[in-house]
């Protein structure tokens, strides 16, 4: 019989992934700190690049150093919250699909969204991107003199939503194909999540409009961090509406609903057969 | 030779198993990020500060170094070699362990090669980019390039049997390298505050940004040839000395 699902049982439930990696923080506390200290390298090695750029040429396509910089903070944030919430391939679902171990969650006495929303939370190992994001948002707020309000505050938390709902989105329609091919597709969502990584620390200010509206649309990179910063930096581009991103999360979120209860269907009705009896994957 | 050849074959088909279409998201994932890049570049350089490198040598920088990336930073099935059951396949053949993953890796390099690489190579000069190397170094410094990129990846392997098989840990120090210190996203002579002079001597600025520089003639091919030289001569030992040391170090437990 299922628990009933409240917001109170979220949050327990939320509780029991954060105490577990409190565990393991406390238990293997070098290992546990090595792997901490390895994310925020990657992150701040993969901003800083972008932002080394701009400082070295003053801007990029009008944007000054300091935009990009908050920009890269944005991005940073983004980061620092998906590692928080994404641990246990809750968000590169493909690998749970592809290598059958939905299976795992199915004996759980939970609606499979509830425990795919909160198995992942990590907050002790994998919060340190978003203390480095947050960090340097502070900064790049001083450095532009923004007026913080709590307005500007919502709008930031708001932008954020909507740049997971995005990612988690994607990753799940495309990571509907491992339920069809598991093997071929298992690392779907690496490609989707952490191919485009890269690209969505792109300024896309100055770029010709042929290639800043596909970026907008098919491949939505530029709603990663470029789009939500400047919006937040108030000057939503190329006379798009500041809510673009919102109605770009929902459309975006309904497919990938339909297309992975589809594929969830096929999945229950065919199985998985990708392990040996010797526990390797074929 | 002939052993290798199969072994890289194998690897190679490996990849295309499952149909050429389950390549195609990789491919346009790339397609797509060396496109905006190309674009960024125009951007960024049409400000009028110095780079000290033209339009036409940063373009065909970006250019070749999304062509050849797998042989700019060397990644073997090594670092994941204890998770996912590598270890028990490359020592259940008859063959040198580190010879099989150098001969499964370059097998690895083909299908995207040949779907990627050649096809974005013959329309090249859509995007106005020359792909004609300045010296015939090039060659040279992309064998160094590989040689030393395959002593730097054996050296994560021997870190991932030290560190328990932390795979997460090794792959993001592996792409904060490539990100900022191998040259092959940002040439190191475009770094601002004087990091340029500095970090063009750590070993890992021989791996892509060497031939990358070679090949657009920014750099000074003799200098950097010395230079990827000298690292593969001290890395190498290095790495065969740890390794010998690190095997004794692994466990498996499959995938």
């Amino acid at each position: 019989m299922a628990d009933k699902i409240t917001i109170g049982r979220i949050l327990r439930l939320l509780a029991i992934s954060a105490k577990m990696d409190l565990v393991w923080l406390l238990r293997d506390t070098k290992y546990a700190i090595l792997g901490i200290a390895g994310d925020m390298v990657n992150n701040v090695a993969t901003v800083s690049g972008v932002f080394l750029i701009a400082s070295r040429f003053g801007g990029i396509g009008g944007m000054s150093a300091d935009e990009v910089m908050f920009m890269m903070a944005y991005s940073t944030l983004v980061t620092g919250i998906f590692i928080m919430f994404g641990a246990g391939n809750s968000i590169h679902i493909s690998r749970i699909i592809g290598r059958g171990q939905l299976e795992h969650l199915f004996i759980q006495p939970l609606p499979l969204g509830v425990q795919l929303m909160t198995r992942g939370f990590n907050p002790f190992t994998g919060g340190g991107n978003l203390v480095v994001g947050t960090a340097l948002m502070a900064l790049a707020v001083n450095r532009l003199g923004l007026v913080i309000t709590l307005w500007w505050i919502a709008q930031l938390i708001a932008y954020l939503i909507t740049t997971m709902v995005i990612i988690i989105a994607r990753s799940y329609l495309v990571s509907s194909m491992a339920f069809y091919a598991p093997a071929a597709a298992e690392e779907i969502s690496s490609t989707a999540i952490d191919g485009t990584w890269f690209m969505s620390t792109f300024p896309l200010s100055g770029m010709p409009k042929y290639i800043q509206f596909p970026m907008l649309t098919i491949l939505p990179e530029g709603l990663m961090a470029w789009f939500p910063a400047l919006c937040l930096l108030g000057k939503p581009p190329l006379n798009l509406t500041a809510y673009y991103p919102m109605f770009f999360a929902l459309a975006i979120s309904l497919a990938a609903s339909y297309i992975f209860k589809k594929g969830l269907r096929h999945y229950v009705q065919k199985g998985s057969n990708r392990y040996l009896s010797h526990g390797f994957r074929r | 030779m002939k052993k290798y050849l199969k072994t890289a074959h194998l690897s190679a088909s490996e990849k295309t198993n499952g149909g050429i279409i389950y390549l195609f998201p990789d491919i346009l994932i790339k397609i797509f990020t060396l496109i905006p890049l190309v674009y960024l570049w125009r951007v960024v350089m049409s400000s009028g500060a110095d780079a000290g490198m033209s339009l036409g040598q940063m373009l065909t920088y970006t250019y070749v170094s999304a062509l050849l990336a797998d042989m700019l930073v060397v990644k073997t099935a090594a670092s994941g070699w204890l998770s996912e059951g590598v270890l028990q396949r490359l020592y259940g053949r008859p063959l040198p362990v580190l010879s099989q993953l150098a001969a499964q890796t370059v097998g690895g390099w083909l299908p995207m090669l040949a779907l990627f690489s050649l096809p974005m190579a013959l329309i090249s000069p859509l995007f106005g980019v020359r792909l004609i190397p300045a010296s015939p170094l090039f060659f040279v410094s992309l064998l160094l390039c590989v040689a030393l990129g395959f002593a730097v990846d054996f050296l994560f392997a021997c870190l991932s049997i030290k560190l328990r098989s932390m795979n997460w840990l090794i792959g993001r120090m592996r792409m904060a390298i490539a990100a900022i210190f191998s040259g092959t996203v940002i040439p190191i002579r475009l770094l601002p505050f004087g990091m340029a002079e500095v970090m063009k001597y750590q070993p890992f600025a021989s791996l892509g940004g060497a031939p990358l520089s070679v090949f657009t003639g920014v750099g000074d091919a003799g200098e950097t040839i010395l230079l990827q030289i000298v690292w593969n001569l001290v890395l190498w030992p290095f790495a065969l000395y740890v390794w010998k040391k690190s095997q004794e170090g692994m466990v498996s437990y499959g995938g």
